[in-house]
């Protein structure tokens, strides 16, 4: 909250400066009070079980998720606690829904924060603290497992979430001034271009979907623009492990690896089919708009981002239930594993895909054969039965989270492919919208959306642990009464 | 005969006043267009709305955003047209009101496909303002106050830390 108040400070907006004074108060309070009743597992006196570190990184998120809505609060452009929360979640988990109201008019400084915290939420808040606390941290690991990241660039822990953070802050610097010099030769002032530049790159490279003002990357009316965007989200989507296999002269994992396979066949067959069927209802006739207006989003919805270079309800009234179908896909598969991307990731597709392909290859082949199947991720792994069960039930979890929540929308009125868009949405952390989301839908809905994108990000189990961990106390609790 | 002669008249003048109003552009607002864009496509629209953010100027052409509440649109218009703008909408100001009369499209083909209005005629409705923030001084108090508390609670942790440390060296 420093960085926000600062520039806040510097561009003389006092109010909002108020807000992360007390913001920083706040959380320094609680921040004590937590260290001070956490200060052996701190000092690593106390052994810390896998469950633990589950719980931890569940936890933190939902307290940080309070402590992070004051200066949305406080700022008055939130109706309530709920959409405040509402909004940090999204920022966390990557997805970029708002419920904020007038964009065009929020402080610098709250911008800041707002983009800072899906950037944050990008690299993960658990690698944040692991990074930057001393150094021994008890059940480092564990907690890093919990917040849905599984790849050990470097042996220690601590360094791979310093490893994270030294590769986001490369492609900060040299984004943001691409973004910058961009902005400014499309007709924005140095200091606002300089502004947009590095929000955007948060944005863009968090593959969070938030932006400065209301219409979002349509504000800046530019092919250039959006070509920057769509190199930082791809980039963005990428896992941190094939980011660092490539600083390490491994180029070979750009065309090896299975995430990466994944993810180009899959976005290719979306957006040809959608660009197909788009062109044949007449919607976008011509290449270029084409490319700008359904290429971009297909891509940015199935890396999560949720920029979107289209009107809400242009998707329903234009798009067909085919085109909503082909998003809703593209949206839930999402991005890589260990990246900043949400979804079930192009990794368990490939696994599962793999799966397939391996049995009916057994069916077919004569019983005294034994076949052993491999995939390249970063490495070479076979692929056995466990790791194939593991990807599908993570899948199957995406989809009745999913169809829980296409469910809750039909519930409260939204028509089916409306409902099913904005729950992929949110299930995928992408930030697409057909329009469901507004700070006039039902409480109940907001609180499922929040859920659904906590539940994605966090990949289920660390939350299930910690329903799991809640459940167990209260049972307890009555045994004794 | 006189009286009637003067009602006529009146009657007259009043039709005629209304046949003004029926005459004037009638404005749509931006969400209606969003949402009916194929109705709404190549015609002549009306919109009335807030700039907002700055221009973005493109060689003699700019473009300018406008907020009417409802929703935000691009339009784009001469750029000596936009430079007569004179407040845009952000944090500390309030834009110009401006009345945009042009060509509203649905995949603009100048455009890249872009949802926009490609302005005939603009007029500035209400001129924009600064926005006076002023400070609240309950919240510079509750702030005061929190910081105090919460640096005397750091403080206090911190030393207890580093006693406890020490301890532990000796």
């Amino acid at each position: 909250m420093v960085i926000p108040l600062v520039t806040s400070l510097a561009m003389s907006e006092w109010n909002p400066a108020l807000d992360f004074v007390i913001s920083i108060s706040v959380s320094t309070l609680v921040g004590c009070f937590l260290m001070t009743v956490g200060r052996k597992t701190r000092r690593g006196e106390v052994q810390v079980d896998w469950k633990y570190g589950y719980i931890i990184a569940a936890l933190s998120w939902i307290m940080l998720m309070f402590l992070c809505s004051i200066p949305y609060l406080l700022s008055g452009h939130t109706g309530s606690l709920l959409d405040g929360c509402f909004d940090v979640m999204s920022g966390f988990t990557t997805t970029g829904l708002v419920l904020t109201q007038d964009l065009d008019h929020i402080s610098t400084g709250l911008n800041m924060w707002r983009h800072m915290l899906t950037f944050v939420g990008g690299q993960g808040m658990v690698v944040l603290a692991l990074s930057f606390l001393g150094k021994h941290i008890g059940g480092a690991y564990k907690m890093y497992c919990g917040e849905g990241k599984d790849v050990k660039l470097l042996p220690n822990v601590k360094n791979t979430a310093q490893s994270i953070w030294k590769i986001s802050m490369i492609y900060l610097l040299v984004g943001t001034l691409a973004l910058w010099i961009c902005g400014m030769s499309i007709g924005l002032s140095p200091l606002p271009a300089f502004f947009h530049g590095l929000f955007m790159f948060e944005s863009a490279w968090s593959t969070g979907g938030f932006a400065p003002n209301t219409q979002n990357i349509m504000y800046y009316h530019s092919f250039s623009f959006e070509i920057i965007t769509i190199i930082l989200f791809v980039l963005g989507s990428l896992n941190f492990g094939l980011h660092y296999a490539i600083w390490q002269g491994k180029k070979k994992e750009m065309v090896k690896n299975i995430e990466v396979q994944s993810f180009f066949i899959t976005s290719f067959l979306i957006s040809a089919f959608a660009v197909l069927k788009l062109s044949q209802t007449g919607v976008y006739t011509n290449a270029v708009s084409s490319f700008r207006r359904v290429v971009y989003n297909v891509l940015s919805a199935h890396t999560t981002t949720g920029f979107g270079n289209v009107y809400a309800r242009q998707f329903a009234n234009e798009w067909g239930d085919f085109g909503i179908l082909l998003m809703v896909i593209a949206m839930l598969i999402g991005g890589s594993a260990c990246s900043t991307a949400g979804g079930f990731k192009g990794l368990r597709v490939g696994i599962v895909f793999k799966g397939i392909v391996a049995d009916i290859k057994k069916i077919l082949s004569p019983e005294r054969n034994i076949r052993v199947e491999k995939y390249h991720h970063i490495k070479d792994y076979v692929l056995d039965d466990p790791t194939v069960k593991a990807s599908a039930l993570i899948i199957v979890c995406y989809m009745v989270l999913f169809a829980i929540t296409t469910l809750l929308g039909t519930f409260y009125g939204y028509p089916l492919a409306d409902s099913a868009f904005e729950a992929a949405s949110v299930s995928g952390n992408v930030g697409l919208s057909i329009g469901v989301t507004a700070a006039s839908m039902p409480a109940v809905l907001k609180i499922q959306y929040i859920l659904a994108m906590y539940l994605g990000r966090l990949e289920f189990i660390s939350v299930f642990a910690l329903f799991g961990f809640v459940i167990g106390g209260v049972k307890k609790l009555c045994v004794k009464h | 005969m006189c009286k009637a002669l003067k009602a006529m008249i009146i009657a007259a003048l009043l039709s005629a006043l209304f046949m003004i109003s029926a005459g004037a552009e009638e404005v749509t607002d931006i969400n209606s267009l969003i949402n009916e864009t194929e109705a709404f496509n190549n015609q002549s629209v009306t919109v009335e709305g807030e700039a907002i953010g700055e221009v973005l100027e493109r060689g003699e052409y700019a473009w300018v955003n406008i907020s009417d509440g409802t929703n935000a649109i691009g339009v784009w218009m001469k750029a000596e047209d936009a430079e007569s703008i004179g407040c845009f909408g952000d944090y500390k100001h309030i834009g110009d009101t401006i009345r945009i009369t042009g060509v509203f499209s649905n995949n603009c083909t100048e455009h890249g496909g872009d949802v926009d209005i490609h302005c005939a005629s603009m007029s500035i409705v209400k001129t924009g303002y600064s926005v006076k923030n002023t400070v609240s001084q309950t919240k510079t108090v509750y702030a005061a106050a929190l910081l105090c508390l919460a640096c005397a609670m750091a403080l206090i942790y911190f030393r207890s830390v580093k006693k406890r440390k020490d301890s532990s060296n000796n």
